[in-house]
Parts: C-alpha cells; sequence; structure tokens
C-alpha cells in the first residue's frame, strides 16, 4: 500500500514546479493560444484530407460513398516516368535557387553595410529589393522581352560587345532553363533576402570591430572574422528552414517561363499536380503527390537540423 | 465571393419567409444563377434587363466566375451549395454526373412552347444516355445558318504580300511559302524592323494553332486531335499526327526555319508577343483560327490596314478539295441547366422559354426597333451610322444597352431568321461586304468575292460533326494518356523544326515512336462516342 501513496507524493512534488511555471507564464500562454486554435484548424485539420490519396475519390459523394483504392494513387506516381523528371527538376531548381539565392543575399547584404554613405547605401537597398513586389506575371514578360532573339536587350548587348555573332534564343535551350530559373530569382529575391541579414549584421556588438581594428584586422578581415561568424546562426536557420520547401518551391515562376520546347526541363512538382492532378480531376492523385512532397519535406528538415546539431551549430527544433 | 454568395442565399431566404414563396409583394421571381464566365456584376438597370424585369417579373441574382471555373466546380459539386440555374462550359456534364440536375424534357413539354420549336433540330443530339435532356446549349440554329466575314480558320498572309503579288488564289503549301520567302527577299525590312516571314503559336493550351494543321492541309475542318473518316459507310477515327501530311509540314516548317523565313523565337513566345507581333505589320504569314488573330487583325485595321491578314485554305497538293469551314454545329455538350437546387423548376424554364424566343433575341442581340435598329422596305435589319457608332463602344453595350449581360451563356439563337435577318448584327447577309472598311474592300474586290469565307469551298453536312466537343471522361486512362500525347508534342514539336536540315530524318522517327503508343485510348472513346452520335443524332 505505500507504495502508490510514495508515486503520489512524487507526483505532486514533481507537479507543484509545473504548475507554478503555468501560473507565472499565464500571460504567454493566452496570448499563444490563438496562434495555436489557428495552427491546429488550419494545419493539423486539412490532415484529414489525405484519406483522399487512398480513394478515388470523385467531388459531390460523401466519404462513405467513395470508392477505397489503397495504394494505388502511390503505385501509379512511382511508376510514372515523367515522375522521376519532375523530382530532378525541382531538386536542380530549388538547390540552385538555394544556394545563389543565399549566398548572393549575404554577398549584398556585407557590401550593403561596408558602404558608410547612407544616401546611397538607402537607395542601393530599395533599388534591390523593388523588383521583389513585382507579380512573376509582369516579371515573367520582362525576362522574355529581355531574353527575346528579336530585340532583347541581352542579344543586343552580347552582339554589340560581339561576343556573339548570331542571337541566341536562351528560352529555348532546354539545359539552359535551370540557370536562367536561378538568375531571374536571384535578380527578383536578392534584395529582399538581404534585409534579414542586414539586420542581424546591425545587432553586432560594435566593440567587436573595434576591438578587430585596434588589432590590425582590416575591412576583409573583419568582415571574415566578425560579422559572418556572427551571422552564422542566422544563415543556418534559414538554410533549415529552406530545406522544407525544397519539394514545394516554384510554379508561377517556371509556369511563366516555360514552353514545349524545355517542359522536360520546366515540369516541377506543383506544376505535374496542376496538370496530372487537378486539371484531370484526380484529386486523389494529386493529393498523393502533395503527402509525398510533405514526407520528404519533413525528412529533409529533420535531417538537416540533425545535421547543424552535430557539427555544433544553432538549429531550428 | 463565397461570402457574397451566401448573403444572396440569406437574402433569398428572408424573401421567402417574408412572403411565403418566391414571390415578393410586387409579383417579382428571385433565380440565382452561375455562369462559367467572368463577367462583372450586373450593373442594376439596363437597357435590355429593364424591359426583361417588366416583361417577366423576373429577377437575377447571378454570380459570374473568379477565378478558376475548374477549381470553382469543384467546390460547388463538393459543398453541394447550388444556384437555382448553372452553366459552367465543358463543366457542366459533372452536375449532372453528380446528380444535381434536374431532366428537361417534361417541363419544356408542358411549359416552353418557343423552347420546344426552336431546339427541335437539336433536340436528339441533347439526350443523354438515360434518355433526358438536361441543359440548353447557348446556341440555337433553328432556321439555316449565316454567313461571316472571315472564316473560321486559315493561313493567312499579310495583304502586302498578295497586292505585290498580283492578287494569286492560294492553294498549296509550297505556293503560300514561295509567295512569303519572294517578299522576305525583296523586303528584308518592313517600317524599319526585321521581315518576319511566318509565325506558328505554340503557348500552352494555344498549341493546337500548330499541331491541328495536318488535318486541315488534308482539307478537313477543326475536328480536334483525331478525325472520323468516311470508310465503308461508317465513320472511323483515325490519327493524323504521324500521318504523311504532319511530315510534310513540319519538314517544310523545317526548312523554312533554317532559312530565317519562320520567327526564331516563334516556339518560345507567348500569346501577348504573338499579337503585338502581328500588330506590328511585319508578320507576312501565321496559321490560326480567325478567333485567335481577331484583336491583332483590328489593331491592323486601325493602324495598318495596307498589313491586314487575308485567310487562305491552303493545302497539301492541289489535288485535295478542302473542306475546311465549321460545319453550322451547337455545342450538345454544354448549356443551361436548372439545379436540384431550384424550388420553382417551372418559372425557370418559362424564364428561358421568354429569353429564347425570337422578338426577345431581336432585343437582346439588335435592340429596340426605332432606336438602336431599322427596317428597310424588304423586311430587312440595319443600323444607322449613329446607331452603328454607339454598339462600337463596347462599355456602352456591355453596362447601359446591357444585352451581353442576357446572351452569353444564356440560350440564344444563330443563324438566318425567316425573315432572312441574322440574329448577329455583325453576321447581317447584306451587311458583311457595305460594312466593311475600305483596305478589306480592296481584297474582296481583288478577289471578286463579298466576304472573304467565299475564298472557301461550303462546308459538307456530317451527322456527328465536330469531334472535339466529345469530352473524354476526366481522370480515365484515355485522358491521362491524353495528356501525355500533348507532352510529347510539346516537346518533339518545336525539335522537329528546329533541328538541322539534315537532322529532321532522326527527330521525325524519335517523335513517330514516342507519340504512336499514345493514342490507343483515346481513339477507342472518340469511337465510342461517334458511332453514338451517327446512330442517336
Amino acid at each position: 500500500m505505500k507504495t502508490p501513496v510514495m508515486l503520489d507524493v512524487e507526483i505532486e512534488a514533481r507537479k507543484k514546479p509545473f504548475w507554478a511555471t503555468l501560473m507565472k507564464q499565464k500571460v504567454l500562454l493566452l496570448m499563444s493560444v490563438p496562434f495555436v486554435i489557428h495552427t491546429i484548424i488550419f494545419k493539423y485539420v486539412p490532415i484529414w484530407g489525405w484519406t483522399l490519396a487512398f480513394q478515388s475519390y470523385w467531388p459531390g459523394k460523401s466519404f462513405f460513398e467513395q470508392v477505397w483504392v489503397g495504394f494505388d494513387n502511390f503505385r501509379w506516381l512511382f511508376r510514372d516516368p515523367v515522375f522521376y523528371q519532375v523530382l530532378r527538376n525541382t531538386l536542380a531548381m530549388s538547390i540552385i535557387q538555394l544556394v545563389f539565392g543565399m549566398v548572393s543575399s549575404i554577398i549584398l547584404a556585407l557590401i550593403i553595410n561596408e558602404v558608410r554613405w547612407t544616401f546611397f547605401k538607402k537607395s542601393a537597398q530599395t533599388i534591390s529589393y523593388l523588383p521583389h513586389f513585382i507579380s512573376w506575371v509582369v516579371a515573367a514578360n520582362l525576362v522574355r522581352d529581355a531574353l527575346s532573339t528579336d530585340g532583347g536587350i541581352v542579344n543586343e548587348i552580347l552582339m554589340k560587345l560581339h561576343i556573339i555573332k548570331e542571337p541566341i534564343m536562351f528560352l529555348g535551350i532546354p539545359e539552359l532553363f535551370w540557370w536562367i530559373i536561378g538568375a531571374t530569382h536571384v535578380w527578383k529575391e536578392v534584395g529582399w533576402g538581404a534585409i534579414i541579414y542586414l539586420a542581424a549584421i546591425a545587432a553586432v556588438d560594435p566593440n567587436l570591430y573595434e576591438a578587430a581594428t585596434i588589432d590590425g584586422a582590416g575591412r576583409l578581415r573583419r568582415i571574415w572574422h566578425i560579422t559572418l561568424p556572427s551571422i552564422r546562426p542566422i544563415i543556418v536557420i534559414l538554410l533549415v528552414m529552406n530545406m522544407g520547401y525544397l519539394l514545394s518551391s516554384g510554379f508561377e515562376q517556371q509556369y511563366l517561363l516555360q514552353n514545349g520546347r524545355v517542359i522536360d526541363y520546366a515540369r516541377v512538382f506543383t506544376i505535374y499536380e496542376l496538370d496530372y492532378g487537378i486539371k484531370m480531376m484526380r484529386y486523389s492523385f494529386a493529393t498523393a503527390v502533395g503527402i509525398f512532397r510533405s514526407v520528404v519535406s519533413l525528412v529533409l528538415v529533420f535531417g538537416t537540423n540533425y545535421l547543424a546539431k552535430r557539427m555544433g551549430q544553432e538549429r531550428l527544433i | 465571393m463565397k461570402r457574397k454568395s451566401l448573403f444572396l442565399l440569406l437574402l433569398i431566404v428572408f424573401t421567402v419567409t417574408a412572403t411565403g414563396a418566391l414571390v415578393s409583394a410586387q409579383g417579382t421571381k428571385v433565380f440565382t444563377m452561375f455562369w462559367g464566365e467572368p463577367l462583372p456584376d450586373y450593373p442594376g438597370s439596363t437597357i435590355v434587363g429593364d424591359i426583361i424585369e417588366r416583361e417577366t417579373g423576373v429577377k437575377l441574382q447571378r454570380e459570374g466566375l473568379v477565378g478558376d471555373l475548374e477549381t470553382k466546380v469543384g467546390l460547388m459539386i463538393a459543398s453541394g451549395d447550388l444556384p437555382d440555374m448553372l452553366i459552367a462550359a465543358h463543366f457542366t456534364s459533372l452536375f449532372k454526373d453528380a446528380g444535381m440536375l434536374i431532366p428537361l424534357n417534361d417541363l419544356v413539354e408542358k411549359h416552353a412552347p418557343n423552347i420546344k420549336r426552336l431546339y427541335a433540330k437539336h433536340w436528339e443530339q441533347l439526350k443523354q444516355e438515360d434518355g433526358n435532356v438536361y441543359w440548353l446549349p447557348i446556341q440555337a440554329i433553328p432556321y439555316g445558318p449565316d454567313e461571316s466575314k472571315y472564316p473560321e480558320l486559315g493561313f493567312f498572309i499579310n495583304k502586302k504580300v498578295l497586292k505585290e503579288a498580283g492578287w494569286p488564289v492560294i492553294k498549296t503549301l509550297d505556293q503560300y511559302f514561295d509567295l512569303i520567302e519572294n517578299y522576305m527577299k525583296k523586303h528584308p525590312r518592313i517600317n524599319g524592323e526585321k521581315t518576319i516571314g511566318y509565325l506558328t503559336l505554340f503557348d500552352s493550351w494555344r498549341n493546337f494553332a500548330t499541331t491541328n494543321v495536318p488535318q486541315h492541309l488534308l482539307g478537313y475542318p477543326n475536328e480536334g486531335e483525331f478525325v472520323p473518316v468516311l470508310e465503308n459507310g461508317k465513320y472511323v477515327v483515325r490519327q493524323y499526327h504521324t500521318s504523311h501530311a504532319a511530315k510534310v509540314y513540319y519538314q517544310k516548317l523545317n526548312e523554312m526555319y533554317n532559312k530565317g523565313v519562320v520567327d526564331k523565337e516563334t516556339f518560345v513566345m507567348n500569346y501577348d508577343q504573338y499579337i503585338e507581333k502581328i500588330s506590328s505589320g511585319r508578320v507576312l504569314g501565321t496559321f490560326n483560327q480567325y478567333w485567335q488573330v481577331q484583336e491583332a487583325q483590328e489593331v491592323l485595321l486601325r493602324d495598318d490596314p495596307e498589313s491586314i491578314l487575308v485567310p487562305f485554305p491552303v493545302v497539301l497538293d492541289e489535288l485535295i478539295e478542302e473542306y475546311q469551314r465549321d460545319i453550322p454545329y451547337i455545342q450538345a455538350t454544354q448549356g443551361m441547366s436548372i439545379t436540384t437546387a431550384c424550388k420553382d423548376p417551372v418559372g425557370a424554364i418559362k424564364f428561358l422559354d421568354y429569353i429564347i424566343r425570337e422578338e426577345t433575341q431581336h432585343l437582346i442581340q439588335w435592340g429596340v426597333k426605332g432606336e438602336h435598329y431599322e427596317v428597310d422596305e424588304n423586311g430587312l435589319f440595319y443600323r444607322t451610322e449613329e446607331q452603328k457608332k454607339l454598339f462600337l463602344d463596347p462599355d456602352w453595350r456591355r453596362d447601359v444597352f446591357g444585352g451581353p449581360y442576357f446572351y452569353n451563356s444564356f440560350p440564344s439563337l444563330r443563324g438566318i431568321d425567316q425573315n432572312g435577318n441574322s440574329f448577329m448584327p455583325d453576321r447581317q447577309p447584306n451587311l458583311i461586304y457595305s460594312d466593311s472598311q475600305p483596305t478589306e474592300k480592296e481584297v474582296m474586290d481583288a478577289y471578286g468575292i463579298k466576304a472573304f469565307s467565299e475564298l472557301y469551298n461550303k462546308p459538307v453536312d456530317k451527322k456527328y460533326y465536330p469531334l472535339w466537343t466529345i469530352t473524354i471522361p476526366a481522370g480515365s486512362p484515355a485522358h491521362i494518356e491524353q495528356t501525355r500525347m500533348k507532352d510529347i508534342l510539346n516537346a518533339y514539336v518545336p525539335k522537329m523544326v528546329m533541328s538541322k536540315t539534315n537532322n529532321f530524318e532522326k527527330v521525325w522517327n524519335e517523335y513517330v515512336k514516342a507519340i504512336s503508343p499514345l493514342m490507343k485510348e483515346q481513339i477507342k472513346v472518340y469511337q465510342e462516342q461517334i458511332d453514338w452520335r451517327m446512330e442517336n443524332w
């Protein structure tokens, strides 16, 4: 009879600090309640919709009238040769965007940070992040015009510089498509991406720079030994977060810039879901593709997070 | 939009509870309606709308399309939240599949004499497998077909080329490209910019402007992806994508591409760029359906009348007799329907019956007699210069006159009526030539015709026509096959045209190998449907 009593006491003892902390933080907790509810409603409840992937879903019928097909949709997906092409394209373009996007943003942030003339600094920053606010629908037309063989500015400049003799049809070369996507992504997002790094750089203790200067460190040395290590946690966290989007990134950009000639290199998951799923009323199949993407994203996020932890870096979870 | 429709629904519920029926104090009935087109909200009062409201006592609560129709239809079906009447282009049949539409046969028989009379010719075509009719197609042709100034499709050629060559009649593909090539050699630049010999449109779903051509080169009208061929008294569905005509066509484009006649970026430009290039007046030729180049043609008529496009029925060989014009048909697979949510189907069908009768059609399409059109001593309608000017302003036409709010998506009449008037003002037979612009008249005079469509043969009747209105069941193996086939066309057509000339044969063989296994299922579905149509229409 003694043991349970002992346990009760133990639990009581353990509970106490928990309840005490809870009471102390009740305002914070109350503040977070709406967000938790929001997350549950919009992020967890829709997971119920995953049941679609195991049905041959037809709209208008109730849940109990649907035909269940087990893993047929997934089997179809993995047997589809287009799927592997899509996987390759999505990964390739995402990685190109991630690497070049992050590197260019960090470099821009470092450069802008070194500028001392405030007016130039501000205007450079504004000009570089403005393209972010243009919709891809407009931006894609700008890109098409710039790369056109019929008086496009890129071809004109290259011809005037005698680098090429004939205009090159950039958007018609399949192997080039990934890099055009990468380059236009950098153009559109570089300034926007730099904002967060600039904020992180602003938070670096100026004493460190002073100390380094006294020790005789030049500009590049200060960047290398102080600025970069200081913003490393931010870089790692952003990297881990972006890993989750590797398979879901890209729709408008590819959709609007693609054409028949480059389709084999342009089709990404979102376009695949649209063409082979929603447009054909194969909602179940589209859901199956979505589940595949979610699972892979989860693995990627946890994987990178684990690696970051192993390497003693800042981590997300 | 969702909230708006909910609000409307509430409003109607209130009206119902307040009056006990769908009839309010003034005797006005209210019907909710969804149409699959992005038209702005009804302004509340228009010339046509007010007359209709006064005569029928019906007020419509409309919901137009916002965003993507496919998604909207999916949502409506999944939620079961329906208006009284709806039309959703070729997705209308999905509502029938979900059991959400009511059969119209008995309603029409008892309450709608005009619908019965005017759709009589088409009635058998409208019957579904269960023998019921669920929708009224947006256009009925009760009497005879009418004529239009421009044919539905053609190899268009710049007027300048024709004029310089002394107005030749173009019959074959070789002849067409020879004319263009010669003109291009003499005039490498037009208006200071590089001349573009030939453009072919390949932008996403519009790429049929390139891939449909082989069937036309063999003399067929627009059937779609496949062509039914009369063999031994029966229509057999055949493919043309790997036909001899296709090979000759793509080879010709390849040759012309390598000679610089076909624009270098024709396969990467989008529709906007296509229209922009043609509007500049420096494009010498393009194949398309007229509605896809109409926008550019209108700009040319206004800004550069000497560069307008003239259509020709070009074929592969001069021995081929062409029948490229559409046989007048109705879109039997879609139309206005009444849903199970409608409380007063009799009232709804009576309203549609009022809309379709000739008097109302004249009101919607021509306007009020003496105000928007006149009648001459032979009973033929015409418009004075001032009246014409009014109708040239699309904003006035839509928001003040209001006809378009009762025309698009609604059941309507097309063709010639019993008095020889066209239901559509711009197809009035006695006015096509006289209302044409001087530059158009110059071409017509040179060829001795009164409309460009007269350059074409009269179509021969085919009971099933056309194949493309057959809907392949969503998500079926045939549907997946179709998407894959279009993928192959997307990838290989540019490849074939843009390859080096000595490489063409190799790419063509690859293409044939890739596309050949991707047509069996579709042909099966089309064949079944064609057979069904031949038996039941």
